[in-house]
């Protein structure tokens, strides 16, 4: 078993719902985790599928919700975004941008095949230098409420998983393997290095 | 730096006693407070001498150090990161905490192996720059590279750990050490972060201790290490993405390597490891496209930039991705820059060791191999795929994939599934270049294909030629390893010296030498092991064997290898005995041989391949001993075998064919034995087709063995010489051997004009040539290939006719005979043939005839023909013969022409004119339209002036005609009759015709009483000769031709009396059966011509006929004399005078006409004597008789041109023998 906690990040698209689910169990099981979004902007739905919220990293999630309250305050609060952004605020303050975070993590987990792409690109872009491992584990997870409480536990499970391997990167490849059979849903997964 | 804490302690003591102080109180704390906190104070504690003041650094090392046997992973860790800091900080530090590293290295834990392995990938490169930087070398710092290297080899192996995730890292660290221990060019991508990061371009070559060229050769055996990694089959998923990425890393930072990369993902594409599951797949596909498209986008891509994006095609990536990942044409990258760099780096000579003389001049000899394995690895692909290319037609692709449908899993791969994308492209080149391509690399991946031996063949050259140069590197790099061994124990005790505080320092010193006493030792234990050598002496123990000995020894030891057969082929080993025997046997004289060819022979079947082997090894003795070498051993085996094979039996495999065909030399006395095989009948198709293939396969001797074929052309066995002309006729058709063939056959042909046939004919054996006569045997034998070269090449013709003019008697019977299968396939419409006719060269007269009979033999002659032989005829050899094969060709003028010639020829002859003319020759597919119809035949015969030819001939060619009753119906003949009859005088054999006519057709009966009444009108007592006939007439055809003598004036009745008195009596006997009123028609003079028997009667009537011709009383008289023989011969015809002719002007002109005919034969009397014999004899004809000496002469040859004449003059003799008698 590891000395120390494993320092994991979960990585959506907008660091909203299901980035924000995961990060809020795990953080609530005594994960060292953050969580980010890769996307160029924060988006969330509005009153047509044409007619997103836009907004950009800076806003907190704070202004977010307030922002929503004074558009349409019973819409939002019916399908579920005000709410959501709620507990985001809790969390903390505002979404955050993979792309522009230096941490180091052991692992990372992304919700869609896009993200992972993405999280790819970019850790593959910076220059190595530690040559520290980083694991990069996608878990496909639909964006919606139910989906991403869904999602979060599986992530949440799969993490605890790993926390308890006595040599995780040896045994990382197994534990996927039964993962995925009991999930009956595959994992893309590789390993990168800063 | 050693000097440093003594001066340091004391000056700076004061000021930094905080610091210290601190450094100590956190350091005592850490030991006793849990692992959490410890690594806290311990990470304050290397702030604090480290990045505070490095000047403490040295003083608390050994404390910090000493927590590297900490029972915590993570303070273990930290003692890592702290030595990588330390050492970073201070290189000197590197001296004496690269040992511990060592020691960590092998720690317990894989976490500290991994920290630690991390922090060698750095502390090699700070080493080697050290070391660089460094203007002398001193032997702690050798000892120190030592280490080092030594350290890189064993994270080097720790490829193969059973940890993935120490893989994972050794992985890494390889890649920055091939990065590191290669040069950097002007086209590399250089991270900011690792700018000032040493790499090969900057090692000196001069250096003192760093040598460039071995750091040049381990990084590239690290690439070839991770490269072997990576297709190892059962790779993790984990290992290969990290692989992947390392490559890429590699590939862009140095470019010199991408074709290396590239070609490992190539092989990686198409050999994705069994072993990943389905989800792997496909994201070790992401992976690889990801990478590649980094790799892409590096401008050195630009020549792969096909196999890329073939690659990302297949990888799922749309064209216009890739294009957009595709870097913009670029200038030239220059190679060739990194060997600047190493120029401008140089650092400056020391005046140093005497090995550093030796170490600048290497180099540069050794770096000259090394561009060249760049391209080798990539050839090899690049050359199996060139290979495959052009095999790789749709038929053959069709066929590996049926193939391989055997070998087809039964359950879909997860790396098939995931990989396969349909193929769009299909047959297109670029396709096929793909498919080749990745066939290419499973092949080379495999160790097979033409590329992989090439390379191998270059490399084995490379290796070679470096070989010299290396041994003295090598021998420099033991005395080199040599000498800082011994200068160590020297070292040492110095650098103790200044160590004296740090006990701990002790440690990392010994730690060094460990590797080092190595060598030595491993020396002395091989100089002992040879040492030993010298007292066993094997000559000492053994004793030579006898020569008899040895040769029982080695034949018993032959004859076990031959006879365990089964056995050996049961272990599959066979091919190891066959080549066995064939080399022993070949290298060793005598008896064996003959043991191995008999064993062969027994069952030679299932042992030709060591037929073959031994045959082959034999040919093989032979071409090394070439300049004086002789062919005997291998002309033995070969004849051996092939007589083997002759003298078998039954054997339907083409094994003769096949040990002919794959000898690689056909000796005369192997030719002999092929040639014995041809003539064997029941193999001679077998045996001549490999002789045809001999001669096609082998032009360098082609004639050789064309000359056989060709003597086989005449042999005497019919089967043989007729496969052989088949043969010859085929190869007859290529020109190279056309030549050859037409010169043996003319050249054959040419000893026809040999008074007697030449030994050639007889084989060699025999000697007998005065003796022989030419027979018709011998005579075949010249021809057989003449003749059936001639219908493929008509202009062969004039040749043999040449010949024939020239060849005695018997021989040309023999061509005449032989010529008429070739000539008939020739045509009449050959123009050679036609021109051998319009020349007809003097002396081959009868060739040309017999030619022209065989060509119009069964088909009507052509016009052309026809022209040219009427041509000959007119205008140089008027001989009638040459007509007779075109008669039917001629007009009808020139048939009546000639008829009077050809009636005299021998009968034989003139019938075959007749069945021409009368188309009865042949039964069927005449459509000769003759130009003559058969009455015009024979009324131009009987028209035939006499003078022209002689009355035997004409009578029996009329013969001929009545012959063919067919064609001589009664209906023809009337015509016939009634034609002749309008002729003015009327023909001699008029009444002949008549007379046989009515033979032939009794009903013809009344038409001839017509015709006889016409007669009398016509006066036919004129015509001695037809009058004579006409009386036989009416003597045959009584009582029907009474009226028809009635009718006759008294006179020639009384010549009809005269010559035939029996008809008297009846006839009067006839008119008294008339009524009186008929009676009273007949006139007083024919009534007393009927009933006197006077002879005075006649007397009147002779100065009548003297009137008009005096010399013809004296014949007159003589007839008179004659009548009383007559009449005494038929003595019951006394009253023929009785029906009196009242006509008595008539009489005499009767006798006048009648006796100069009579004179004019001379024999008149004769005659008629002879036709009233003739018409007792129940046939009037004498031909009967001829007819049997006729039949007798079979053949249509000039030969007997003389006896038919004898024969014609015979028969006229024959003819006039009565008269002659009588005169």
């Amino acid at each position: 078993m590891p000395s120390h906690p494993l320092r994991v990040a979960v990585v959506c698209s907008s660091n909203q719902n299901r980035s924000m689910e995961a990060h809020n169990i795990l953080s609530k099981r005594g994960f060292d985790v953050r969580s980010f979004g890769t996307g160029s902007h924060v988006k969330l739905p509005g009153p047509a599928p044409d007619k997103p919220n836009v907004y950009d990293f800076k806003t907190t999630y704070e202004q977010m919700y307030n922002d929503l309250v004074r558009k349409d305050k019973e819409l939002y609060t019916q399908n579920g975004i005000l709410h959501m952004l709620d507990r985001n605020r809790r969390i903390k303050s505002k979404p955050e941008r993979f792309q522009n975070c230096k941490e180091k993590f052991d692992l990372v987990i992304t919700c869609e095949e896009r993200v992972y792409d993405q999280v790819l690109e970019d850790l593959n872009s910076r220059e190595q230098e530690t040559l520290q491992p980083v694991h990069v584990i996608n878990v496909d997870i639909q964006d919606n409420h139910e989906e991403a409480t869904l999602g979060a536990f599986l992530i949440c499970e799969l993490c605890q998983c790993i926390q308890h391997t006595d040599d995780m990167e040896n045994e990382i490849d197994e534990l996927l393997q039964e993962f995925e059979e009991k999930s009956n849903r595959p994992f893309l997964h590789t390993v990168c290095f800063y | 730096m050693e000097l440093s804490p003594e001066e340091e302690g004391k000056t700076s003591h004061v000021i930094d006693m905080t610091t210290s102080e601190k450094v100590v109180d956190l350091l005592n704390q850490a030991a006793l407070i849990p692992t959490d906190e410890k690594l806290n104070v311990l990470k304050q504690v290397q702030e604090l001498i480290i990045n505070k003041d490095p000047s403490l650094l040295d003083n608390f090392l050994d404390e910090m150090i000493a927590f590297q046997t900490d029972k915590s992973i993570e303070v273990r860790k930290f003692v890592i990161g702290f030595i990588q800091e330390a050492c970073k900080r201070d290189n000197e530090l590197l001296l004496r905490l690269i040992a511990n590293l060592n020691m960590l290295l092998k720690d317990e834990s894989v976490n500290v192996v991994k920290k630690a392995i991390l922090t060698l990938t750095q502390l090699y490169k700070v080493t080697l720059q050290w070391l660089v930087r460094s203007k002398a070398v001193s032997d702690m710092q050798e000892a120190c590279w030592d280490l080092v290297t030594q350290m890189k080899g064993d994270v080097l192996a720790l490829l193969d750990s059973e940890n993935d995730g120490v893989r994972t890292h050794s992985i890494k660290f390889t890649e920055s050490l091939i990065i590191t221990l290669s040069p950097r060019t002007s086209d590399s991508d250089v991270p900011k972060r690792q700018e000032g990061d040493i790499s090969l371009d900057k090692v000196p070559k001069d250096h003192t201790y760093i040598r460039y060229d071995v750091l040049c050769e381990e990084g590239k055996s690290a690439l070839e290490k991770l490269l072997k990694f990576m297709v190892h089959p059962a790779i993790s998923s984990i290992n290969l993405t990290t692989a992947l990425g390392s490559l890429a890393t590699i590939a862009r930072q140095r470019p010199m390597f991408m074709s290396e990369v590239v070609q490992a993902y190539e092989t990686l594409h198409a050999n994705l490891p069994p072993t990943l599951a389905k989800s792997q797949v496909s994201s070790v596909r992401k992976n690889l496209k990801l990478h590649l498209v980094a790799v892409l986008k590096h401008p050195c891509s630009l020549e792969f930039q096909g196999q890329i994006s073939t690659l990302l095609l297949d990888l799922g990536m749309p064209q216009s991705e890739i294009t957009r990942s595709t870097p913009a044409l670029r200038e030239q990258r220059k190679r060739p820059r990194h060997e600047q760099y190493t120029e401008g780096k140089k650092v400056k000579m020391e005046p140093a060791l005497i090995e550093d003389d030796e170490d600048k001049e290497e180099p540069a000899p050794l770096t000259i191999p090394k561009p060249a394995a760049v391209p080798v690895a990539q050839s090899a692909i690049d050359l199996t795929a060139e290979f495959l290319h052009p095999l790789l037609s749709p038929e053959n692709v069709a066929n590996l994939v049926l193939i391989s449908m055997v070998y087809l899993p039964d359950v879909m791969p997860a790396s098939f599934q995931a990989t396969y994308t349909p193929v769009e492209s299909a047959g297109t080149d670029a396709q096929i270049k793909h498919l080749a391509r990745l066939m290419a690399t499973q092949m080379t991946a495999a160790g097979i294909g033409p590329g992989l031996e090439q390379c191998k063949a270059r490399e084995d050259d490379a290796v070679k030629e470096e070989d010299n140069e290396e041994d003295s590197g090598a021998k420099d790099l033991l005395i080199k390893r040599k000498v800082p061994a011994v200068m160590m124990g020297q070292a040492i005790s110095v650098v103790g010296g200044y160590a004296e505080k740090a006990p701990t320092t002790e440690a990392p010193a010994a730690v060094k030498r460990l590797p080092e006493p190595i060598l030595p030792t491993a020396q002395t234990k091989m100089t002992g092991a040879s040492g030993r050598k010298k007292v066993f002496r094997l000559s000492d123990v053994v004793q030579p064997l006898s020569d008899t000995q040895i040769e029982k020894l080695t034949s018993r030891a032959i004859k076990r290898i031959l006879h365990s057969e089964k056995a050996i082929s049961q272990s599959g080993m066979s091919h190891v005995r066959v080549k066995l025997l064939s080399r022993l046997v070949t290298q060793f004289e005598g008896m064996m041989k003959e043991d191995v060819l008999e064993f062969i022979l027994d069952d030679i079947r299932t042992r030709s391949d060591l037929a073959f082997s031994l045959l082959y090894q034999e040919y093989n003795t032979y071409l090394s001993q070439l300049p004086t070498g002789l062919l005997d051993s291998y002309d033995h085996c070969l004849f051996t075998l092939l007589s083997g094979l002759q003298e078998k039996p039954e054997q339907r495999d083409g094994l003769f064919t096949k040990l002919v065909l794959e000898a690689p030399i056909i000796t005369e006395s192997a030719l002999e034995v092929i040639r014995r095989y041809c003539e064997d009948e029941s193999r001679v198709y077998l045996g001549m087709t490999t002789l045809k293939e001999l001669i096609v396969k082998r032009p360098s001797r082609q004639f050789q063995y064309l000359h056989v074929l060709l003597d086989l052309s005449s042999h005497e066995k019919e089967k043989v010489r007729t496969t052989a002309l088949a043969f010859l006729k085929r190869m007859y058709e290529k020109d190279q051997l056309r030549d050859y063939i037409e010169k043996f056959a003319l050249n054959y042909m040419q000893l026809l004009v040999h008074p007697n046939p030449p030994s050639l004919l007889f084989g060699a054996d025999k000697d007998t040539e005065v003796a022989a006569p030419w027979t018709e045997e011998t005579v075949r034998q010249c021809l057989f290939l003449y003749l059936s070269l001639l219908p493929l090449n008509h202009r062969l013709v004039h040749e043999l006719a040449s010949v024939y003019t020239e060849a005695i008697a018997d021989i040309k019977r023999s061509v005449l005979r032989a010529i008429e299968q070739p000539i008939r396939g020739m045509g009449m419409n050959s123009p050679e043939l036609l021109l051998l006719v319009e020349n007809c060269p003097k002396g081959a007269e009868t060739l040309v005839t017999r030619c022209l009979h065989i060509l119009t033999d069964k088909v009507p002659p052509s016009p052309e023909l026809v022209e040219r032989v009427r041509d000959l005829y007119h205008k140089r050899v008027p001989d009638v013969r040459f007509l007779i094969p075109v008669i039917n060709g001629l007009e009808k003028n020139e048939v009546i022409q000639a008829l009077p010639k050809l009636i005299k020829l021998n009968p034989i002859v003139v019938k075959e004119v007749f069945n021409r003319l009368l188309g009865t020759q042949h039964s069927e597919g005449s459509s000769s339209v003759s130009p003559l119809t058969p009455g015009d035949l024979l009324i131009a015969l009987h028209n035939i002036d006499s003078t022209k030819c002689d009355m035997k001939s004409i009578i029996k060619a009329t013969n001929l005609c009545f012959g063919e009753k067919n064609v001589y119906t009664s209906e023809v003949l009337a015509v016939v009759m009634q034609q002749l009859m309008e002729h003015s005088p009327l023909p001699m054999l008029l009444m002949r015709t008549v007379i046989q006519s009515l033979t032939m057709y009794p009903r013809l009966g009344g038409f001839v009483m017509n015709i006889l009444s016409r007669l009398i009108v016509k006066q036919v007592w004129k015509y001695p000769k037809v009058w004579e006939g006409f009386v036989k007439c009416c003597q045959r055809t009584k009582p029907q031709s009474y009226s028809v003598l009635l009718q006759l004036p008294p006179a020639p009745l009384t010549s009809v009396f005269e010559r035939c008195p029996e008809l008297r009596e009846p006839l009067l006997q006839h008119v008294l059966s008339f009524t009186p009123h008929q009676q009273a028609h007949i006139p007083a003079s024919i009534m007393a011509v009927l009933e006197a028997n006077k002879k005075t009667e006649p007397k009147p009537a002779e100065p009548v006929v003297g009137e008009q011709s005096e010399p013809f009383t004296a014949p007159a008289a003589s007839v008179s004399e004659e009548a009383p023989t007559a009449t005494l011969k038929e003595p019951e015809t006394p009253d023929q005078h009785d029906p009196a002719v009242t006509k008595d002007e008539e009489e005499p002109m009767e006798q006048e006409q009648s006796d100069p005919v009579i004179q004019e034969e001379s024999v008149n009397t004769v005659s008629q004597v002879e036709l009233a014999r003739a018409s007792e004899t129940p046939s009037p004809q004498p031909e009967p008789a001829e007819e049997p000496m006729e039949t007798a002469q079979s053949e249509p040859s000039d030969l007997q041109e003389p006896e038919k004449d004898v024969e014609a003059d015979s028969a006229e003799s024959e003819a006039g023998s009565g008269s002659k008698d009588v005169e």
